[in-house]
């Protein structure tokens, strides 16, 4: 549209204003509806995916089959199998996984950061390779430190949370972070358990664990340790020391992951996929119920695009002289479309701003009531939204197609005008 | 010797309306016209006769007929709508007996309107609507809305919308035909001011002061001019 017809596209929404006003103000609710679910749905999204249920989707976890089927494959997971499943195509890395299968107990008694503390825990253990760690790792190495020297000990990221949100504040006890807890040494008796009678002759080995970081790929309910160490462990207590428990499959990329787990299958073993499930199923319950609420969203957008339409054919037909005028000094039939298409554009524009503004202002409002008025608990965000610039630019972009698709009819009425007729007399 | 410019030149008009179930009404049934440049012609005849229809035609606004017309050497008939267009924003000027100025914003902005839509990009659009309300005596009425003028004041707003474009022909369809007798003199005086400054004019009246100040007066009969 050329710069010329500006004036009159002003001049037409200031000589009508309640109009104009009404059809901005449908559009930016509907529009400020959309932006405002879209983000929340994107931030809830993001805390089950980053936080409740952080999974890499590049890791496949292998375990082995409940039954062995011999010649056919299956059952435990040994260094050969290990070896097979490295070699599958599309995988990077193979990361091996041993629990420490003597249970364990750690019956602590002393001062927890500054708060005396007397509590008995049993405690699982699962040894991993260093690699698989180790950006997480704050102190010293991740490797076996040898019999009698503090083992080094990864706690979950998900565990720390919990402790801080929901058990902490109950028991009095400090908030904790990962740097605090990076050198905090604690004990722990192998071959013991509060729930579990252990074998005969089996005689408490006992030991010191030594956090020396927090990861998203630690062990909920327990430590996870080196690898090393869960063999140096098992095979003290007369176990298995040469199975898996479990094997992390590192895809080259994430669309590797389903090839990779159907071969996996296909060796008779089992892929322990309850996380990567649980995760789906939340973020498909905020899926859904976003794109419930961004369907109603849409439905408000075209309420209000009924109501431009509305608006513009009246406002079409009540300047039908004014349109003939138009015709009469110059106008050809694509400039009066465009003028009138202008007119809506300019008011999608408008309700397209302040519709997201409204959005944002809106999120920013629930954001500072939810971290007033609601309690501490566990993943609890900071802010329950995500506005990507795509996400913003797609509202104001609505709001402009939903005023262009309301206008479009009665621009091409307006572009029909017959001079003649509507001049006479 | 070349004689006069021919600035009209219709040939063999014929233009017919549907008429329901009385069939075809024809309001012009073979009318030729030739206007000279300078010319101020006034086209007379009974209501119905046809006049505005003439008038539409030679402006370009009305493409429903059968015959040849050209304007400033510009053949009208099968022009495509832009084309037509660019014609009445350059070439002709209307002025219609109700005025047709937008209402809600001032004399000035109505006497831009044919910028708006004109392709040429030419500096100083404000001075020059000034000007040509400068023509018609409206100099100090420019921020005034039509609400705030009176009947031969709007119409004179209409008059200097038609000058703006300095066009070759101005066509008017009953320019008096809702102004008091002495707001029409005054208007009637104005036409012939243009007139005389060379301006060509072609009026459809049914007026007698109109018909008098004209150059030539032409009269729409049976579809025919005389």
């Amino acid at each position: 549209m050329s710069g010329a017809l500006w004036p009159l596209v002003k001049l037409s929404l200031a000589r009508d204003r309640r109009t104009a006003v009404s059809s901005a103000f449908g559009l930016a609710v509907g529009v400020a509806a959309l932006v405002f679910f879209v983000s929340l749905g994107l931030g809830v999204g993001r805390i089950v995916r980053e936080k409740i249920f952080p999974v890499d989707t590049s890791l496949v976890e292998v375990v082995p089959a409940q039954l062995s089927f011999g010649l056919l494959g299956g059952g435990a997971l040994d260094e050969a199998t290990v070896a097979r499943l490295e070699a599958l195509p599309g995988v990077e890395r193979a990361f091996k996984k041993m629990n420490v299968r003597a249970p364990a107990v750690t019956i602590y008694r002393g001062d927890f950061f500054g708060r005396p503390l007397h509590m008995g825990l049993e405690i699982l253990a699962v040894g991993v390779e260093p690699d698989f760690v180790k950006g997480d790792v704050m102190l010293g190495e991740f490797v076996d430190p040898g019999p009698d020297k503090p083992i080094p000990a990864i706690a979950s990221t998900r565990l720390l949370e919990i402790y801080n949100k929901s058990f902490a504040p109950q028991r009095s006890l400090p908030q904790l972070s990962a740097q605090l807890l990076a050198g905090f040494i604690f004990p722990i008796d192998f071959n013991r358990s509060f729930v579990t009678s252990t074998p005969p002759n089996a005689s408490a080995i006992p030991a010191q664990g030594q956090l020396v970081g927090v990861s998203d790929r630690g062990l909920l309910a327990g430590i996870t340790i080196p690898l090393e160490t869960a063999k140096r462990l098992n095979a003290a207590a007369n176990l298995d020391a040469k199975t898996f428990t479990a094997l992390s499959l590192k895809a080259v990329d994430p669309s590797q992951v389903p090839a990779i787990v159907a071969a996996v299958k296909g060796m008779g073993l089992r892929v322990d996929d309850q996380d990567r499930r649980m995760a789906e199923n939340a973020g498909a319950a905020v899926a859904i119920s976003t794109s419930s609420l961004a369907l109603l969203s849409v439905l408000i957008c075209l309420l209000a695009a009924f109501n431009i339409a509305h608006a513009f054919s009246a406002s079409v037909r009540a300047r039908e002289k004014e349109l003939g005028v138009m015709r009469a000094v110059g106008a050809s039939r694509a400039q009066l479309f465009r003028l009138v298409l202008a007119e809506a554009l300019l008011l999608g524009l408008v309700g397209g701003v302040v519709g997201t503004t409204l959005a944002v202002l809106g999120g920013a409002g629930l954001d500072a009531a939810a971290a007033r008025l609601l309690p501490e608990f566990p993943f609890k965000p900071e802010t329950w939204f995500e506005r990507p610039a795509w996400l913003l630019a797609f509202g104001v972009l609505l709001g402009v197609a939903a005023a262009a698709a309301g206008a479009f009819l009665p621009a091409r009425r307006a572009s029909r005008t017959d001079p003649v007729r509507v001049l006479a007399g | 010797m070349s004689g006069p410019e021919r600035v009209i030149e219709a040939r063999h008009l014929v233009r017919a309306y549907d008429d329901g179930a009385r069939g075809q009404l024809t309001v012009l049934d073979d009318a030729s016209l030739e206007v000279n440049a300078g010319e101020f012609v006034a086209i007379v005849g009974r209501s119905g006769s046809g006049k505005s229809t003439l008038l539409h035609v030679l402006g370009g606004l009305d493409t429903g007929y059968r015959g040849q017309v050209t304007v400033a050497g510009l053949r009208l008939d099968g022009l495509d709508d832009a084309a037509l267009s660019r014609f009445r924003n350059e070439t002709v000027g209307f002025v219609f007996q109700s005025f047709h100025l937008l209402s809600g914003v001032s004399a000035l902005e109505n006497v831009l309107l044919p910028a708006r839509f004109s392709a040429r990009r030419v500096g100083g659009l404000e001075g020059q609507a000034r000007q040509a309300l400068e023509r018609v005596g409206l100099a100090a009425h420019a921020a005034r809305s039509p609400g705030r003028l009176s009947g031969g004041e709007r119409q004179r707003v209409a008059i200097a919308r038609a000058l703006f474009s300095s066009p070759r022909v101005l066509l008017c369809d009953e320019p008096t035909g809702n102004l008091d007798t002495a707001t029409a003199d005054e208007v009637v005086a104005l036409f012939k001011a243009l007139n005389q400054q060379g301006l060509t004019i072609v009026a459809v009246t049914h007026e007698d002061r109109l018909r008098a100040a004209a150059s030539r007066v032409l009269t729409l009969t049976g579809g025919k001019l005389s």
